[in-house]
């Protein structure tokens, strides 16, 4: 396999002003195809940004928003993933992060699991995701995309590698807080994240793709500090934490097969053991018979 | 090993006098504290279509911060300290805040707010506009007074020099409510008020506070002698464990008692910070029609079109 090209948009968003937002990924559209990217990831809600309260229904933009499909078009020969407040056609919004591949929307990850604690007020005013797939790209290599919390459930990354991902992305808006001197980089929101991604890029012998954001919303500040990790768990790329800039990383795709090949742990895993238990945990829980358990809506399950 | 409390070993391997004491669990990376609290100040201004700032200069430790890390956000030239001493203010007090100005090179100007507090309490056997009712009022009307009489002062100010004011509260004084309501505590933004007075030493020590300010006893000058130690009966280093142990690491009662704080001292703590709840928040409105501003009409505060075109 070829060497693949990722380039990482650590990009500080203007809250709430669109237009603003979609010119900076229209020009870093065309810097990253200078630069000979093949993968372009942009942070979570990078065309809106983050904090928005009420003004997430005034930027929301339906899947086919002609200003979506003007970004694929730019996009063209590379596989690029944007993040933005999608409007479904029932007029419910989802956070949603969109692989844009041969000028069309080709794919949309709708963010499962939306923090509503701590300074988190997400469910208030967004709807969760209810798929969880990998994606067949351009790149020759199945994509997962994920959404910043969504990575902090295992079962995500877990199921995107058993559906066939081999690059896993996720697009964060991550607030820096915990400025504790005890954590490695004095941030521990940092330390936190850098073992999770170290965890599950061994665990799913895949690559980790990480685009945090940077800048400032309201009172909250997002510290950067992007990373691309191997499928052996080493950060083959780390960003500069809170500095805007477009970075670019030489992945060697082969790294999957060579990780799996020697480190056999996705062959190992027993999918069916798993969803065994879990049926049985749920039934448990529910005081239902595993087969009505198994139906049973959404709130009902672990979160 | 905690950075910029500890003292540094001399050529000689002596340990120099320490400048402040740190509890340990309240030590913060300030390279990364610093960067996160100067973004804020550019990012507040530059949202709200302001490129000024201002902000009172008490020749204490927290103002003389925020005057460092507005210099560091914005340049010297952008930024107004305004001394704001009462007769009785400590002539140490000015002299601090003179020699952050030097050391900053910025803009400054003394406004002495004696007639503006001495015109309503009165003085010496002159009656003021408050009559012969608050002649005899106490140390601390006349303290919360002379607060807002600067707030008022900044506020008007700030109109001419074309900035918003900067808060220079911190979260220990916050937490306990030693601050006064539209006074002290009134400001556009306040990069500090998330930082425990041991936080604010620790990067005023990092970004160059004279030591001098550092080491002095904090105090709200309302009388001369007095401290806020003295005042609170608790030395800060030990109010800002308890206080980050009971609200920042959620400890119960029993588990601060294990960890050997006094059963009065958490309890006054805790009765400080309840009491105190109005002061850190924004005066509730009465729910009444369908869409309510904090309840639900929840708008980012710097919006698109919010900032001063």
């Amino acid at each position: 396999m070829q060497p693949l090209r990722i380039a990482l948009a650590q990009l500080a968003p203007r809250l709430g002003v669109l237009e603003d937002n979609l010119a900076s990924h229209r020009q870093v559209i065309e810097a990253a195809r200078k630069g000979g990217a093949g993968l372009l990831v942009f942070p979570e809600l990078g065309l809106t940004g983050y904090q928005l309260q009420d003004l997430a229904a005034e930027v929301a933009m339906r899947a086919d928003d002609p200003r979506l499909l003007g970004l694929a078009a730019d996009a063209a020969d590379m596989s690029v993933v944007v993040s933005f407040v999608e409007e479904a056609a029932d007029h419910r919004l989802f956070i949603s992060a969109a692989l844009l591949e041969d000028g069309a929307v080709r794919f949309i990850h709708r963010k499962l699991f939306l923090p509503t604690y701590g300074l988190f007020d997400e469910r208030r005013f967004f709807g969760p995701g209810d798929l969880l797939r990998a994606v067949d790209s351009r790149l020759g290599v199945r994509l997962g995309l994920a959404v910043c919390e969504d990575f902090w459930h295992l079962a995500v990354p877990e199921t995107l590698a058993l559906d066939g991902a081999q690059i896993l992305i996720n697009v964060s808006s991550s607030p820096g807080r915990d400025l504790a001197a005890i954590h490695e980089v004095g941030l521990g929101t940092a330390a936190s994240w850098r073992t999770l991604m170290r965890t599950y890029a061994q665990l799913t012998t895949s690559f980790v793709v990480f685009c945090n954001r940077v800048g400032m919303d309201e009172t909250i500040s997002f510290w950067g500090g992007s990373e691309v990790i191997s499928p052996s768990g080493e950060a083959v790329f780390t960003a500069p934490l809170f500095d805007e800039g477009l970075y670019f990383v030489d992945i060697e795709l082969g790294d999957v097969r060579r990780e799996r090949i020697g480190l056999p742990l996705l062959r190992d895993e027993r999918p069916e053991l798993h969803l065994r238990e879990l049926r049985r945990i749920l039934a448990e829980r529910t005081e239902m018979a595993i087969d009505e358990a198994s139906e049973a809506p959404a709130e009902t399950e672990p979160s | 090993m905690v950075r910029g409390a500890r003292p540094e070993s001399d050529e000689s391997g002596e340990r120099k006098d320490q400048l402040f004491e740190l509890p340990p669990e309240l030590a913060i990376d300030t390279d990364v504290a610093r960067r996160v609290m100067v973004g804020f100040i550019r990012n507040q201004l530059r949202q709200a279509g302001f490129g000024r700032a201002l902000l009172g200069l008490s020749g204490g430790i927290d103002s003389a911060l925020v005057a460092y890390l507005v210099a560091e956000a914005i340049g010297p030239e952008s930024m107004l300290c305004l001394l704001l001493p009462y007769r009785t203010s400590s002539r140490e007090s000015v002299e601090h805040a003179r020699l952050v100005v030097d050391n900053l090179a910025c803009a400054s100007d003394i406004v002495d707010i004696s007639q503006i507090v001495d015109g309503y309490f009165g003085r010496d056997r002159e009656l003021g506009a408050g009559g012969a009712a608050v002649r005899e009022a106490p140390p601390l009307r006349r303290g919360n007074f002379m607060a807002r009489a600067r707030m008022l002062v900044l506020y008007d100010v700030s109109v001419v020099w074309g900035g918003l004011v900067v808060g220079t509260g911190n979260k220990t004084e916050s937490l306990i409510g030693y601050s006064t309501l539209f006074g002290d505590s009134a400001c556009a933004f306040n990069p500090i008020g998330d930082l425990y007075k041991s936080q604010v030493r620790q990067v005023a020590a990092a970004i160059g506070v004279p030591e001098e300010i550092i080491r002095k006893a904090p105090s709200a000058d309302l009388w001369p002698g007095q401290t806020d130690e003295v005042e609170a009966g608790f030395t800060y280093p030990e109010l800002d464990r308890l206080l980050f142990w009971m609200i920042d690491k959620r400890r119960t009662d029993d588990e601060l008692l294990s960890m050997g704080f006094a059963p009065a001292a958490i309890a006054r703590v805790k009765h400080m910070v309840a009491v105190s709840e109005f002061k850190r928040q924004v005066p509730p409105v009465a729910k009444l029609g369908p869409r309510t501003t904090g309840v639900d009409y929840l708008y980012p505060r710097r919006r698109p079109g919010s900032a001063r075109p």
